[in-house]
């Protein structure tokens, strides 16, 4: 009898268990009962009767990025940059006038979570156009229901290939890492000319990691590097000795590492405490002040291509790192512009629409087609330097950067330095 | 694979798999006395981690409530491990006194404290993350004082490196097991817990309070639990509120694995689970569940009561 009880008791909390891990925390959005594949294909034809929300006042821009789950340290950064933006811009008047309003809806992590919140966003909030979500990874399934719903998405911070190519309503302000990663490796080179050996690491269970390790690799063959080992991980994982001891023992002049923050943090971290002095190279998940706790003092010297800077000259950027600086006490991270930037784009193009038509006479499946055309039209000037996009809706920037980390000997401010 | 790996995989996993013993003792315990499992043991794990980085001064990032708010002490690691994990051992009373003894009073079905169980695990975590947002956050650099960052135990040509880190941790948790298993066997309130674990009515009929048992045994439980969270945090760092979650599994796995309710099986049974995980090809480390999982599994077909369990007796 205790027997039966006792096992039974174990595999239920398993199940319960599992089914919460996969949650990955509570997700607050309820759907409305709408919204089946099926009957979001629909929307348009049926939604005409709705009004387009800029007729209740301000004009609701949706925020799809991941606010829980291990991926809210990148989601945090986006929504600390698009609440700036909202503040900044309103500030300034809106789009001639009428002020924006942003609605949130986390995604978690996953590709279910970015998918509830696309479809609530677009159904329930009635939003003109969608920021998010924050992974790649959660862009290709969440994306498609943006484009059979005909509403604009301009993805903060998706880098991985493919991401414009879902549809015609699917924009991005982050530049692919096709463009951006090359940078860093030539860094490398510029630092020690002599490096010849290098080890690749990536997170296997990630879309974002195994398209850029792609690039880096091509880019080490490229550049004529020797590739001498390619070594994988999961994003879950906390242990890498064995990965780095593989490598180490090879001798390899150069690390390159593809993962997100907490892996890739504690990955620099064990490759140093287990001997190893050259150079590293870290991809865009390792883009974030994040992973200095993880690090600390282990961090110092891992270079990372950046596609902002704090830097950047103009007026705009001046503006949004005074008031992030103000805000958070800290120099604004990439997420964090490119958020701001995404949200930029969107109020830029409704004034350049409104200016065409006003925009609270059209009503919302047609707001949302004219302004998907608009977006695709304009330029920006924008905290990333000026930016503008292809007929297909990839960005087309101009200004790259890589970083350096420095670190003090006791691990405790380390910051991003922009190397010349 | 070479010797070198091997060994270096053979300390890993002992390292590891001392962490899941102490901490796979904490469910163990409770079964044992409450003959159910603490879902919110996972959750207690990063609350100790949590109050460890506290109590070491460190101060929070600008995403929770307590945005940049910071302890006014900065006391060292040794004491910082012990009160967290004490800290973690109240919040466990506490959670016995809301989420389980209402219940146990009402004579509910174990299946529903559980659940409540479940419940006070996803509460703690999501409030974790409301107060001090999702980052990481790492003890400082000299947690381990100036003990090398590795340890090199083969020869300097040959080197076999091994992270102090892992040292320090197996080191502690054989310690931290040793004092548990002599306060278990040795102590009248250890046997006193026994006594209730053998049979809660003839315990109370014999003079003891199994109540204040309880709430002892919830008390070391957790504070294991806390401890285990700052051992592993010291190695890994925080990596956000969600972090505890892989170990409440990897906990289950062990003590099913151990045999439910027996304290050598728990500790054998983390043993075996982290020298496996530490087998398993890194590469392949996406199925370091399903290894731990699969074997599970095949102890439930093959030995149901576990490597150490007792076979209970059905009486008439």
């Amino acid at each position: 009898m205790n027997n039966a009880i006792a096992r039974t008791t174990a595999l239920l909390s398993t199940c319960a268990l599992l089914l919460t891990a996969c949650g990955g925390g509570t997700n607050t959005v309820t759907n409305s009962t709408n919204n089946s594949p099926n009957s979001t294909t629909n929307n348009p034809a049926t939604d005409t009767t709705a009004t387009t929300g800029t007729s209740s006042g301000a004009i609701p821009i949706g925020i799809a990025v991941a606010q829980t789950s291990n991926v809210a340290l990148l989601g945090q950064e986006q929504v600390a940059g698009v609440k700036l933006a909202e503040k900044y811009f309103n500030s300034k008047g809106g789009v001639n006038g009428t002020p924006i309003k942003l609605v949130f809806q986390d995604t978690s992590g996953d590709e279910a979570g970015a998918i509830n919140a696309f479809q609530t966003l677009i159904n329930k909030d009635k939003v003109i156009g969608i920021v998010g979500p924050t992974l790649s990874q959660q862009a290709f399934s969440a994306d498609p229901i943006g484009e059979r719903a005909k509403v604009p998405i301009i993805g903060p911070s998706n880098t991985a290939k493919g991401i414009p190519e879902i549809g015609d309503y699917v924009a991005r302000v982050s530049a692919p890492v096709s463009i951006v990663a090359p940078n860093s490796v030539k860094a490398a080179l510029k630092q020690n000319p002599q490096l010849k050996k290098v080890a690749v690491f990536y997170a296997q269970n990630d879309a974002f990691s195994k398209s850029e390790t792609e690039i880096f690799q091509q880019t080490v063959k490229d550049q004529g590097l020797e590739l001498i080992t390619v070594q994988k991980f999961q994003t879950s994982d906390t242990d890498f000795q064995s990965q780095a001891t593989n490598a180490i023992n090879l001798k390899p002049d150069l690390v390159i590492i593809s993962g997100l923050a907490a892996d890739g943090g504690n990955l620099v971290r064990q490759l140093r405490e287990l001997g190893y002095k050259g150079l590293i190279v870290g991809g865009n998940g390792l883009n974030t002040s994040n992973i200095l706790p993880v690090c600390k003092a282990l961090c110092d010297g891992v270079l990372i291509a950046q596609a902002y800077s704090p830097e950047h000259p103009g007026e705009i950027n001046a503006a949004f790192r005074k008031a992030y600086n103000d805000e958070y006490k800290k120099e604004p991270p990439q997420f964090s512009a490119q958020a701001f930037t995404a949200v930029q784009v969107y109020v830029e193009a409704l004034q350049a629409l409104d200016k065409k038509s006003k925009v609270n006479k059209l009503q919302l499946p047609e707001l949302r087609t004219e302004l998907n055309k608009q977006i695709l039209l304009g330029t920006y000037n924008t905290p990333l330097g000026e930016i503008g996009f292809t007929p297909i809706g990839e960005v087309v920037q101009k200004d790259f950067y890589v970083a350096q980390i420095k670190m003090p000997k006791d691990g405790s401010q380390g910051k991003f330095t922009f190397l010349k | 694979m070479n010797i070198n790996l091997f060994l270096q995989q053979l300390l890993n996993g002992l390292s590891i798999g001392s962490v899941y013993a102490i901490f796979a003792l904490g469910y163990t315990l409770v079964y044992s006395i409450l003959g159910i499992i603490n879902l919110a043991h996972g959750a207690i794990f990063t609350l100790g981690a949590y109050f460890t980085y506290a109590l070491m001064g460190g101060n929070f990032g600008f995403n929770g409530l307590l945005a940049n708010a910071a302890l006014p002490i900065k006391l060292p690691f040794a004491i910082s491990l012990i009160l967290a994990s004490t800290l973690a051992g109240l919040v466990g009373i506490v959670m016995e006194r809301v989420a389980f003894q209402p219940l146990r009073r009402q004579g509910s079905d174990s299946l529903l404290t559980v659940v409540s169980s479940l419940g006070v695990g996803v509460v703690i975590v999501n409030l974790i993350q409301y107060l001090v947002g999702a980052e990481s956050y790492t003890y400082p650099a000299n947690t381990y004082g100036n003990l090398p960052p590795a340890i090199n135990f083969g020869s300097p040509e040959n080197p076999i490196p091994i992270r102090s880190v892992q040292v320090v941790i197996f080191t502690v948790s054989v310690v931290i097991v040793g004092i548990l298993t002599y306060f278990i066997n040795h102590t009248k309130y250890g046997k006193a817990m026994q006594a209730i674990a053998e049979d809660p009515t003839t315990a109370s009929l014999l003079g003891i309070n199994s109540d204040r048992f309880i709430i002892l045994t919830f008390f070391i439980s957790s504070f294991l639990a806390g401890l285990a969270g700052t051992l592993v945090a010291s190695s890994v760092s925080i990596a956000g509120p969600y972090f505890g979650i892989a170990f409440g599994l990897r906990g289950l796995a062990v003590i099913v694995l151990g045999g439910l309710g027996s304290i050598p099986g728990a500790v054998l049974g983390g043993l075996l689970i982290g020298l496996v995980e530490a087998f398993v090809p890194a590469e392949y480390s996406g199925y370091k569940d399903a290894v731990a999982f699969g074997i599970l599994f095949i102890m439930l077909l093959v030995r149901p009561q576990g490597l150490l369990g007792r076979r209970f007796i059905q009486k008439v």
